[in-house]
């Protein structure tokens, strides 16, 4: 079983644990309604924001409709400034090929700047196993490694955490107490990394978007972090995933106009970075080697196909943001890796919808998913297929399927619903002892109760 | 103008009060109302729900029971846009005129029964998002004589979703409790809904927890919120 797969019940148990966590929902709370409302004061000062989406849903989808030629550029371009492409087709390869290349560079430390694609891949458990420590330093992620878990969040990896259990956390680990006051934390934090950053054999980064046309990773960053895991180790290694590719740094400037406006509202974020192959002669820093490992890992899958616009997704964690249940249910509800509407969509498409059942009704439908994307992928429309794909497919359950096919064949005529509904008015007093009405009822809901005389009896 | 009334399975069962509204509605706004007599649900809580095959054969109903002569008024936001927008493709057939009874409604002169009373709108997902109609509930509201408070944010989802609120209880009730919170931030007399579905899960989840009370829009505007 991979990171990804989500067995039936876990959503909901995983969801309930959140709403009985006070501290977790008032951080998810807050945090999400700031990014809710920062986007939406972004779009606002876009002008035509409308225009832009759809010219940034048309870039995405063209390349993907020509997306071999585009990563067959991207080598090539990497290549030739002297940079070292490997594809892996499985988290496997990508795994072993980023552990091969730290053993052969002797590596005892690597620092990490933010890559969810290593976590969807597992890499720092791979990384122990072959005797190279991984420190995370982006400050979230770091956090969330003192403290053990996983990302609850694509762009905020640790928006679960209150300032207080950062607090915590970052005291235990220096063993100095930090105030729980946001430069205290964020000084605390600089001093324990810094000796990583010194010390480090190799540097790991993830990928916002690669540029075809100059063989460029771009990362966007607010702490700068990837900046020195990409200049100061002897070795960088960049994690790509294979949909992430721009044509040229037109196209990447287009795209970045939307990015951190629908992730954080801000126009850029911090540091846009452009990694450009190893140092070149004369250049003062920079890694000696560079490596970029284009990952696949199920994403061919969704190339050919109603499902390839997902693979649009430019991971800014407006539809996390913006969806009623994410915000109760927190982001390990869904998974270790991706959450929200983007990771309920996305994780079935990866692992198959029998490793991920329960995904794609983690959602009441509501659209803000849809309506939130700054490259318009149809999130909600995508959920919905993906339930008829369950029932299709046979991964619905029996009963489930039953259940409805005997209610279209009563409804299927006015007289079987009459009949049907006759009896269901009968026998409503028990309506919370078995079943849908239990269920509805159990999470403290009264039984809607039905009317003495339908209305068509009524009006009659 | 001749329309036909769709009741919508919810509103047939457990709302016909909120049906008699809105038919009161359209009759004091000059139209005649034509009740097909074989209806019975669009089909969408199976639609949703991925099972197209239970969802085709009720809606079929739909399909024997409407004429494509005359427009077809809708009291839900869902099942019109489930009507509108996905029942062609489900069956292969050609579109209805499809209205929500706000949408039809809009402009129309209504007495002022609501006269210095404070209420608290909550957008339905599917009427807003798919159909687009968010003015014309609060004009006729406001018409009515109604102050309009403004939720915190007024297009988030109240966590019925059909299926979804038996799938994820917990969540679905804790989503109505942040709707019944931010009607009741803003001081809400009452919070009126133009969507069915939406009514049934918010007024559930007040009756035993507390909160505003939830009225059907084409009650708040044929009766007043006391009605």
């Amino acid at each position: 079983m991979s990171a990804l797969d989500q067995p039936p019940g876990a959503f909901r148990a995983r969801a309930r644990d959140a709403l009985a966590a006070e501290r977790m929902q008032a951080a998810l709370d807050s945090s999400t309604l700031r990014l809710y409302d920062h986007r939406v004061a972004a779009w606002d000062g876009l002008g035509d924001v409308e225009a832009l989406r759809e010219t940034a849903r048309r870039i995405r989808e063209g390349t993907l409709a020509r997306l071999d030629d585009h990563l067959e550029a991207f080598a090539d371009a990497v290549e030739a400034r002297g940079g070292t492409v490997f594809f892996a087709r499985t988290a496997e390869e990508a795994r072993a090929y980023v552990v091969d290349v730290c053993t052969r560079a002797g590596a005892r430390l690597a620092v990490k700047s933010k890559s969810m694609l290593s976590e969807e891949i597992g890499l720092n458990a791979a990384l122990e196993a072959a005797g190279v420590h991984a420190v995370e330093t982006d400050l979230g992620e770091y956090l969330l490694q003192l403290a053990g878990k996983h990302p609850a969040h694509i762009v905020a990896p640790a928006i679960e955490l209150t300032k207080e259990d950062c607090a915590e956390l970052l005291s235990r680990a220096g063993g100095v107490s930090v105030e729980p006051e946001l430069e205290a934390l964020t000084a605390a934090a600089r001093a324990q990394l810094r000796e990583a950053f010194k010390t480090a054999d190799v540097g790991i980064t993830g990928a916002n978007f690669a540029v075809a046309e100059t063989g460029s990773i771009c990362l966007v960053t607010n702490e700068g972090n990837g900046r020195l895991v990409s200049s100061l180790p002897r070795v960088c290694i960049s994690l790509l995933g294979m949909e992430r590719v721009v044509p040229t740094t037109a196209e990447l400037a287009i795209l970045l106009r939307l990015l951190a406006r629908s992730g954080t509202g801000q126009p850029l974020t911090v540091y846009t970075t452009l990694l450009t192959g190893p140092r070149r002669e004369g250049e003062e820093d920079g890694p000696e080697e560079s490596h970029v490992v284009i990952i696949d890992n199920g994403r061919t899958n969704l190339l050919r196909g109603r499902y390839r616009t997902m693979l649009s997704c430019i991971r800014c964690g407006a539809c996390l943001n913006t969806c009623p249940i994410y915000r109760r249910a927190g982001g390990n509800a869904y998974s270790d890796v991706y959450s929200g509407p983007m990771g309920a969509v996305l994780l079935p498409l990866l692992v198959g919808l029998r490793q991920a059942p329960a995904l794609p009704h983690a959602s009441s439908l509501c659209g803000a998913c849809t309506a939130a994307c700054p490259v318009k992928i149809p999130l909600h429309e995508l959920l919905l297929d993906l339930r008829r794909d369950l029932v299709a497919e046979g991964v619905a359950s029996r009963r489930e399927r039953l259940a409805f096919a005997l209610w279209s064949l009563a409804w299927s005529r006015p007289w079987g619903y009459r009949l049907a509904t006759s009896a269901a008015r009968l026998g409503q007093r028990f309506g919370a002892l078995a079943g849908p009405g239990r269920v509805w009822a159990s999470a403290g809901r009264a039984l809607p109760r039905l009317a003495r005389r339908r209305y068509r009896d009524v009006r009659r | 103008m001749r329309v036909q009334l769709f009741a919508t399975c919810l509103g047939d069962l457990v709302l016909p009060e909120a049906v008699a509204d809105a038919e009161a509605l359209l009759r004091g706004a000059g139209h005649e109302v034509v009740f097909p007599a074989g209806q019975v649900c669009c089909g969408q809580p199976a639609f949703n729900a991925g099972h197209r095959r239970a969802a085709a054969r009720v809606a079929r109903t739909f399909v024997r029971a409407f004429s494509r002569e005359l427009p077809v008024v809708v009291p839900s936001g869902s099942c019109a846009t489930m009507l509108s927008h996905c029942l062609p493709e489900l069956l292969g057939v050609e579109p209805y005129e499809v209205y929500e009874l706000s949408a039809f409604l809009a402009g129309t002169a209504l007495p002022r029964l609501n006269d210095g009373r404070t209420i608290a709108y909550h957008d339905s997902c599917h009427m807003l998002r798919e159909l687009g109609i968010s003015d014309q509930p609060r004009a006729l509201l406001e018409a009515s004589g109604a102050t309009l408070v403004a939720l915190r944010r007024p297009d988030l989802c109240c966590g019925f979703g059909g299926t979804f609120s038996v799938r994820q209880p917990e969540i679905s009730v804790a989503m109505a409790d942040d709707k019944l919170g931010d009607a009741a931030a803003v001081a809400a007399e009452v919070l009126v809904t133009a969507d069915p579905g939406c009514l049934v899960h918010l007024r559930a989840r007040a009756e035993q927890a507390g909160g505003p009370r939830v009225v059907h829009l084409a009650t708040a505007l044929a009766r007043g919120i006391d009605a």
